[in-house]
């Protein structure tokens, strides 16, 4: 019986193995036949030499830190200020973070034209826009994860420990709160560069600069870039999932003795 | 000299009125203990001096400043709590260093005060450590260090031992008291533990319900309570019902059992109803030593607690302890056993209700 359970357990770890990793591994080989009868980076290469592809990846990318910086400067100050001040808003603002995903992004990004425009709020043309509605989609990810990370703090007597030795609020926050929460912000902030990095509706209606866009007209338009693309995206979030397990296994050990 | 006061403090969350009218005068130096069950307001008062909470009505004073509005980042008073609040991402060093740098004093002096601070509590070596790698005890040394760095007005501790074990406790306590001393500093220390609180303090507040009950010394909180919570929440006591029989000789009946008091008995009318009480440590067997109350008893049960044994005996219809040193070349009575008690006048004390 016993056995047989560790049989199964092999059998359905394979099979996820498989189901996950095969067409992946598809997409690679299918990414390096790009010279006929031998395997090559060429795809590879042509996509490195594609000024649209270095400047959809870069924009990107600098989209996704831009999103992060924002993420952080709003949600870190209001998960902390709803645990410490307002727990009875809790419900309700955890409630707003999951919003989208329940608004599609088509709809989002319908009303962030209808709304941003016309006067007084013409910013439609500008990033900043991009920004608000890239930082709109990771909150479900940067909030959380940063109202996970002040659950594993004492924070309520961290503060009250640091008012009492003269601290300010930008004291508390910079000094205390962030450092002991950086494990968990890192995760939103990996987890949101991830989400910015393969968003494609909001940066296509706004008309920006990005690299699912530019993935997109790539399918359309050649055979094998777009799977050299898609292998570089995969890398791409695998490494940030990676940053943020070696974090994480570094602060876990802190934060348990820590309180 | 008046250091500290609170005049006419009160709190209320909601409907509930978590401190009462609490009025109290601390000299500089002075280590006074708020003492009582939980829910009692001794937090909630302590919290009111850091500046965590504001009282609803009342002034907290420190050198007739009065600082009931500020800010707790703005009162010059230092805090220690139950769970140590360490800066998990600091070491004991940075730790202890915090205020110092927040009030921006130079490198040189934090460094100094810092290793001054680390002398104090015997944690010379443990300067570059962090928090999660020191024991219970040491994080609180640590936490004590840390409050004491900014040179505070006033110490706070919030049960600082309660998360630590029984033995780490009775060394700390003694540590803290050995450190207060020396450095001369007001503390207010809040704990239920009527022991702790006890062998550590210059005075005690015990508080109940949101309200002072008795403010005295510890031989004063234990030996003469003035009300019927503090005699039975302090040590262990034995109490009673008993009618007055004659307020001037200070005569009272417990179920027809005729009892004296040295206790003063003023404006009490004969067959008033009263409450009795009696610490187990001042009765003793008459056979021994016979004194004012001599008492029939029956020996109900026999405790043995180590240097104490505890005696239950049936006075009446009521049933009382009595603690005996433990002697191992006395013969001890047996359950069953008819016998006689005694205790002294002083020993019978009568509670306000």
């Amino acid at each position: 019986m016993k056995n047989g359970g560790k049989v199964w357990s092999w059998f359905w770890m394979i099979l996820g193995i498989v189901y996950f990793f095969l067409p992946l591994v598809a997409t690679f080989i299918f990414s390096l036949r790009a010279k006929k009868g031998v395997l090559s980076f060429l795809a590879y290469q042509q996509l490195f030499n594609d000024s649209g592809f270095i400047k959809g990846f870069s924009y990107s990318i600098l989209w996704g830190v831009l999103t992060i910086i924002v993420g952080i400067l709003i949600f870190v100050p209001t998960a902390y200020w709803v645990r410490l001040r307002a727990p009875q808003f809790r419900t309700a603002v955890e409630f707003i973070t999951l919003l989208p995903f329940v608004i599609p992004a088509i709809v989002f990004v319908f009303g962030l034209v209808r709304t941003f425009s016309h006067p007084p709020f013409l910013i439609v043309d500008s990033p900043v826009l991009l920004i608000a509605g890239y930082t709109v989609l990771s909150m479900p990810y940067m909030y959380r994860s940063i109202d996970t990370g002040l659950r594993s703090i004492d924070v309520r007597t961290l503060t009250e420990a640091a008012q009492s030795l003269g601290a300010g609020w930008a004291t508390i926050l910079f000094q205390i709160i962030l450092p002991n929460i950086r494990v968990a912000i890192l995760s939103g902030a990996f987890l949101s560069f991830a989400i910015v990095m393969g968003e494609y509706i909001l940066a296509q209606y706004l008309a920006k600069p990005a690299f699912a866009p530019f993935l997109a007209y790539l399918i359309q338009e050649k055979a094998y870039e777009p799977a050299a693309a898609t292998i570089i995206s995969f890398a791409l979030t695998w490494a940030c999932m990676g940053i943020i397990n070696l974090f994480g296994r570094g602060q876990q050990t802190q934060i348990a003795g820590g309180h | 000299m008046t250091h500290l006061t609170l005049s006419n403090i009160s709190k209320q969350f909601g409907e509930t009125a978590a401190v009462q009218d609490f009025n109290l005068e601390v000299e500089k130096g002075e280590f006074v203990s708020f003492l009582g069950p939980s829910g009692c307001g001794k937090t909630t008062t302590l919290r009111m001096i850091a500046g965590f909470e504001i009282p609803t009505t009342g002034k907290v004073t420190i050198d007739d400043a009065d600082i009931t509005d500020k800010a707790p980042n703005q009162r010059d008073v230092g805090m220690v709590f139950q769970a140590y609040a360490l800066f998990p991402n600091m070491s004991v060093a940075q730790n202890i260093g915090f205020g110092m740098r927040i009030h921006r004093e130079s490198k040189a002096a934090i460094k100094q005060r810092v290793e001054e601070m680390l002398a104090l509590i015997h944690l010379e070596k443990k300067g570059n450590s962090y928090p999660y790698q020191l024991s219970g005890g040491q994080q609180q040394r640590v936490a004590l260090a840390r409050a004491l760095a900014n040179r505070p007005q006033v110490l706070l501790l919030d049960e600082p031992l309660s998360a630590l074990d029984a033995k780490i406790r009775v060394q700390l306590r003694a540590e803290i008291r050995s450190i207060q001393r020396k450095l001369g500093i007001t503390a207010i220390y809040v704990t239920h533990d009527q022991e702790e609180a006890l062998s550590i303090s210059d005075r005690i507040v015990v508080m109940y319900e949101g309200k002072i009950e008795q403010v005295g010394t510890p031989f004063q909180i234990y030996n003469f309570p003035q009300t019927a919570f503090v005699a039975s929440f302090v040590g262990t006591l034995n109490t009673a019902t008993a009618e007055v029989v004659d307020p001037a000789n200070r005569l009272i009946s417990m179920d027809g059992i005729q009892l004296q008091s040295a206790e003063e008995m003023e404006g009490m009318q004969k067959g008033d109803k009263v409450s009795i009480a009696i610490r187990p440590e001042r009765i003793s067997f008459a056979a021994q030593e016979k004194k004012a109350n001599i008492l029939d008893c029956q020996i109900e049960n026999i405790t043995f607690l180590g240097s104490v044994v505890r005696i239950q005996v049936l006075v009446g219809k009521t049933h009382f302890y009595m603690d005996t040193f433990n002697n191992p070349f006395l013969e001890l009575p047996k359950i069953g056993d008819k016998d006689q008690v005694t205790c002294s006048r002083e020993a019978v004390l009568v509670l306000k209700a």
